[in-house]
């Protein structure tokens, strides 16, 4: 919010205390200034000007070559405004000015070969407006060389502060002030009222009714009549332009700039449209239809709060009028609207509307039930003063369960306990006291508040140590040096996936982090995916149930520029669906923590040490298992192999232990891959950890070193082409006796000189005993034993 | 005599190895003494030309004659081949060894590890929480009361009125405190969700760590203490440092945490919005209805809490100027971590 320290200083006196400390000092009590305009030094070097001569430029139709009285020197300027005219007023910036807006320096300049010493300006270019249709013309009465900064009133600092939602009171310059005064030990005063009534009764005139008493505790209003409606006054568009308002006319901005300064958001209606000088306050017990002032149709949810004249709703209460009732530039007798209402009730409406206005974003945070009569009066005089309006006698102020101050005790003992350090009393009661709050009682080791209405989010005792502490300072709070930590167990949930990154990262692999937010075709690809409810956009409008097509769309981009030879792992949430109906509970989805490796082109780039490798499904098997090696679970799972081309992959294989799957991956499907616009083979592994993680590991055992020496043998058998490796190996192990400790695939092919539908595999056999030396004769005897076994069992045929 | 013959023929090889260094002439030397009719062989022929008693006697001085020469032989050889690698003017020690493939933690997890490695070092544990919560452990537990503001600090993407993704780790905490009585020291690291509209400055995602120890005498000094020791760690010795009030729904008081701009020490430039300073964390007392919401006693613990944004700090930090790119998986981008 934009707060104007001029008009600030309508309230308290600031003169003294530099910019920088104000700044500085409501940043550390809790309003924090996020921007400084400081017009005193903006608008430094600019002056009115006097254009004394226009001429057209010869080489341009749209420009004109002005000369420029600035006080000093008459200077030739070019100009391409079409209203710049002789004997006008002018803001000029002479050669050296910072223009505000894109931050240039100005500098002498030739435009289509006729020399510019400076620049007559528009109100765009000074910042004061979006207007950049011609040059702002100033009135007659300036003398020229006079600065801006004093002729025009630039001379205010804005402050852009931001407000946090449980400090409605600071949507306000009484309610910053207020901090401020607290913040520096000064007096704030609030002007009085003084109104004077010249025309009839307001209980003649109108009346109000409220129904919902509950959404509506109060409502106060006043009638000002043969209002004339026109355009503000200087001094008052000139401090809503400096917030960032535009003026309309004298009645609206009076509203609008009442709000700016009490909090309490006003709203005026056109009298005359209002059927039986009524306003009736109620909630819709049905959705109906409205046009809100800005000609909108809008549909309002049940148990939305309206005003109503007595036959139709004239205003969304506490959110926007209506188009029906709106002050016109016809407009004769208006009715000032100055009321409480609830704050859920507004923000239920404003939420469902998705229309949020200043009157809104105030009531729903909060405003003070005990200013709306204030702050109608305040207008009424002030729109009387502006329009030569007369005031209706009296006022309607409805309010028939009149909002109790809170009470809160404070414990000076609960102050130091929970900061850890002591304030003084007395500076205590002098913060609590400029905040706004009374004792009722005071007592040696505590003190019983009340405390104004204007702050609902002082509720308790811990509300009053935190007002105590933002104004007396943080910084004042000791930063301790020591602390004290017990020696009890920590756990550490994380470090399951912590070594996993390590490994997969060790393994040659970078870690990706892809949004698990996707598009409905995407999701779909795997798993039951949850939608949600209210998406950014339709492409991240569904959980991932995998790991795999977000991984498959980073290939995708990577391949896109140029990056095609890819190892990338991921670990991360995946999301499932069991039920169909809405998920009620927990039990209702499941959340896994996965683990995802891929794969994609060149495992290795050809170097002139070695060959060129392409990416296949034996790389990503070997990867899987090394990694299993290095979490200690590469004996206990066990593998299952599939070629029948499930969706997601060509062929795969699943790992899983105790019939669990805790992991699966193969070939990705070309299909797949091509909705992915993927021109290249993928392989990819998905673990389940939550799975993983369960698996028992065996603890660390030291086995002894062997004494004796290995004996080895290798054997090369033609096979039919159908046998398989595993069958294979695991035979061999089963029927290869105890001292065959490790068998290996070293060679494999495939070839006409060994038969059609055959393939070679030979392997490598360890044989030891860890007590003995084992003899050649016996580990001879073993191997020719087995490869009768094998050539039996397996139709192989001995090579050679 | 035979002996004579063997002696002669030691000096005579000495003499022909002697200041050989290369291989070609060495081969020479081998032909003529060693090989099959080279001229020590040649000795154990006329062997038979010895008197029976004495054949054991000169057999044995053979037999060392051939192992002496092999043994001269062999080292002179090996000499020779060391120096040939060695002075092989030729030889290209520029050529690139061999690569090894390369991979690397996400550089979000590795700013994480840090923050995490800091933290167990001050006596924290680690605790994590699923990304799809409850809307009483994300919003109505850490004192969100529905139809509230404070909700709109948070734009939330919902599943159903009940269930969404959590906003925030903090629901973490309330995990926690349920299943543990005080004291609590633990950090909860972990993914958020904000349904803000994707921009260079805001993305769907986060990653934050926050901070909760609860005990008998916690107090704002003491948090105060702890991120003062955490950021001298993590961000230098140097820095200076802010803690100004906020406001936060599930703290009382809350402040942030700023620490002196980086790039300018404070003077003011771009990154900081001219301000000196810049935001690092949020944190402050946990707010009693908080304490009322997992069963413990308000008047008799008090604690601290705080969160930041692992983002924000790789933007701070190494001058990321894009959250986007954290997300995109660009293997330029990661390979630069
Ligand atoms: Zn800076």
């Amino acid at each position: 919010m934009k707060i104007s320290l001029n008009w600030i200083n309508d309230f308290i006196d600031l003169s003294g205390i530099p910019v920088d400390e104000i700044v500085h000092k409501l940043t550390m009590s809790g309003l924090e200034v996020e921007d400084v305009i400081d017009e005193r030094k903006i608008y430094k070097d600019f002056v009115v000007g006097f254009v004394k001569e226009k001429k057209k430029h010869p080489n341009a139709d749209k420009l004109s070559v002005c000369t420029v009285w600035d006080g000093k020197h008459e200077l030739q300027v070019i100009c391409g405004a079409p209203n710049v005219e002789v004997n006008q007023k002018i803001v000029f910036a002479s050669i050296g000015t910072i223009i505000a807006q894109g931050q240039f320096k100005l500098s002498k300049a030739k435009i289509r070969g006729v020399e510019s010493f400076g620049m007559i300006c528009s109100e765009a270019e000074l910042e004061l407006s979006d207007n950049h249709e011609g040059i702002m013309v100033l009135n007659d009465e300036l003398k020229p060389g006079e600065k801006i900064t004093s002729a025009l009133g630039l001379n205010d600092v804005i402050l852009e502060v931001a407000i946090t939602p449980n400090r409605p009171d600071a949507l306000s310059h009484i309610g910053v002030a207020r901090d401020l005064a607290a913040i520096f030990n000064i007096p704030l005063t609030v002007p009085a009222i003084k109104i004077e009534e010249t025309a009839g009764k307001i209980s003649d005139i109108a009346s109000v009714e409220i129904i919902d008493v509950e959404n509506c505790p109060r409502y106060s209003a006043m009638v000002v009549q043969e209002v004339e409606i026109k355009d503000s006054p200087e001094w008052l568009s000139s401090r809503l332009k400096k917030i960032g308002l535009r003026p309309i006319n004298n009645v609206v901005d009076v509203t609008n700039y009442i709000m700016y300064e009490t909090g309490q958001p006003l709203h005026a209606f056109d009298l005359v449209n209002l059927e039986g000088n009524k306003i009736i306050v109620r909630s819709t017990d049905e959705e109906s239809k409205f046009v809100t002032l800005d000609s909108k149709e809008r549909v309002l949810p049940k148990n939305s709060l309206l005003i109503c004249d007595a036959v139709r709703p004239v205003a969304i209460a506490g959110i926007m009028g209506g188009e029906n009732s709106e002050v016109t530039s016809t407009t004769k007798d208006i009715l000032i609207e100055s009321a409480y209402f609830y704050h859920s009730s507004i923000r239920r409406t404003s939420k469902s509307l998705g229309l949020t206005t200043e009157s809104s974003y105030r009531f729903e945070r909060g405003t003070d039930p005990s200013n709306t009569l204030y702050a109608a009066q305040k207008a009424a005089q002030l729109i009387a003063e502006l329009s030569s309006g007369k005031i209706a006698e009296g006022f309607i102020d409805v309010y028939p369960n009149p909002i109790k101050q809170n009470e809160i005790k404070l414990r000076y003992s609960r102050i130091t306990k929970l900061l850890g350090y002591e304030i003084p009393q007395e500076k205590i009661s002098e913060i609590l006291f400029s905040l706004g709050c009374e004792i009722k009682h005071s007592g040696q080791n505590e003190v019983l508040l009340l405390i104004p209405t204007f702050r609902p989010d002082i509720e308790r005792e811990v509300d009053l140590i935190e007002e105590i502490a933002r104004i007396y300072g943080y910084d004042s709070i000791p930063t301790i040096e020591t602390i004290s930590v017990p020696l009890d167990i920590k756990h550490d949930e994380s470090y399951f996936v912590d070594n996993i990154k390590n490994i997969a990262s060790g393994l040659g692999f970078y870690e990706m982090i892809n949004n698990p937010l996707q598009s409905e075709s995407v999701a779909s690809i795997t798993g039951n995916k949850i939608k949600i409810l209210n998406p950014q956009s339709q492409d991240m409008a569904y959980l991932r149930t995998s790991l795999i097509p977000g991984a498959l769309q980073t290939i995708a981009r990577n391949i896109s520029v140029g990056e095609k030879d890819l190892y990338l792992f991921e670990v991360g949430n995946v999301f499932n669906k069991h039920v169909t109906d809405e998920i009620e509970s927990f039990d209702d989805f499941s959340e896994n923590q996965n683990l995802l490796f891929i794969i994609t082109g060149r495992a290795a780039k050809k170097s002139w040490l070695t060959e060129e490798t392409q990416s296949d499904f034996y790389i990503l098997k070997g990867i899987i298992h090394s990694f299993l090696i290095k979490i200690s679970l590469d004996n206990v799972l066990i593998d299952s192999y599939y070629n029948d081309g499930k969706s997601l992959f060509d062929y795969y294989f699943v790992k899983s232990y105790n019939k669990r799957v805790v992991g699966t991956g193969g070939k990705v499907n070309k299909n797949v891959l091509k909705f992915f616009d993927i021109n290249q083979d993928v392989f990819c592994f998905e673990f389940n950890l939550d799975e993983l993680k369960q698996i028992p590991i065996d603890e660390k055992r030291y086995k002894e070193l062997l004494k004796y020496p290995k004996v080895f043998r290798d054997f090369a058998f033609i096979f039919d082409r159908e046998a398989k490796h595993n069958e294979v190996i695991e035979f061999i192990k089963r029927e290869g006796s105890k001292l065959l400790k490790s068998v290996r695939l070293f060679d494999l092919f495939e070839s006409e000189t060994i038969g059609t539908n055959k393939k070679s595999m030979a392997f490598a056999l360890e044989y030891y005993d860890v007590n003995r030396t084992l003899t050649e004769e016996e580990v001879d005897k073993e191997f020719t034993k087995l490869i009768t076994a094998v050539t039996k069992s397996f139709n192989a045929k001995l090579r050679g | 005599m035979l002996e004579d013959k063997i002696n002669r023929i030691y000096s005579e090889f000495e003499k022909d190895i002697d200041g050989v260094n290369d291989l070609k002439k060495l081969e020479e030397i081998r032909i003529k003494y060693l090989s099959r009719s080279g001229l020590v062989n040649g000795l154990f022929s006329e062997l038979k030309s010895v008197p029976k008693e004495n054949i054991p006697f000169v057999g044995k001085q053979l037999n060392s004659l051939r192992q002496n020469v092999t043994d001269r032989f062999n080292s002179i050889k090996s000499e020779i081949e060391s120096q040939k690698t060695s002075t092989d003017k030729d030889f290209d020690l520029t050529l690139p060894g061999s690569e090894i493939r390369l991979g690397s933690k996400h550089v979000l997890t590795q700013t994480l590890d840090q923050i995490k490695s800091i933290f167990k070092g001050l006596g924290f544990s680690v605790f994590e929480g699923p990304e799809l919560e409850s809307d009483y452990n994300n919003f109505e537990a850490l004192n969100f009361p529905a139809d509230h503001p404070a909700r709109d600090m948070q734009d939330t993407f919902f599943i159903n009125p009940k269930f969404l993704l959590r906003t925030h780790t903090s629901p973490v905490q309330i995990r926690v405190m349920q299943a543990y009585q005080p004291p609590v020291r633990a950090i909860m690291p972990g993914r958020v969700y904000r349904n803000e509209a994707v921009s260079s400055r805001s993305y769907c995602m986060f990653h934050q760590v926050e901070g909760l120890f609860v005990d008998t005498d916690v107090t704002f000094a003491e948090l105060k203490g702890t991120l003062v020791a955490f950021a001298h760690q993590f961000y230098g010795e140097e820095l200076k440092y802010r803690f100004r009030p906020s406001f936060f729904p599930f703290t009382e008081p809350s402040a942030e945490m700023d620490i002196t701009c980086f790039l300018c020490k404070g003077k003011g430039c771009k990154l900081c919005k001219q301000s000196g300073w810049l935001e690092i964390l949020g944190c402050g007392m946990v707010d009693p209805n908080v304490f009322q919401h997992v069963g413990y006693d308000s008047e008799k613990y008090t604690g601290y809490a705080f969160g930041m944004g692992i983002e924000r700090i790789g933007l701070l930090k190494y001058g990321i100027d894009d959250i986007r790119i954290y997300f995109e998986n660009d293997l330029r981008f990661l390979k630069q971590f």
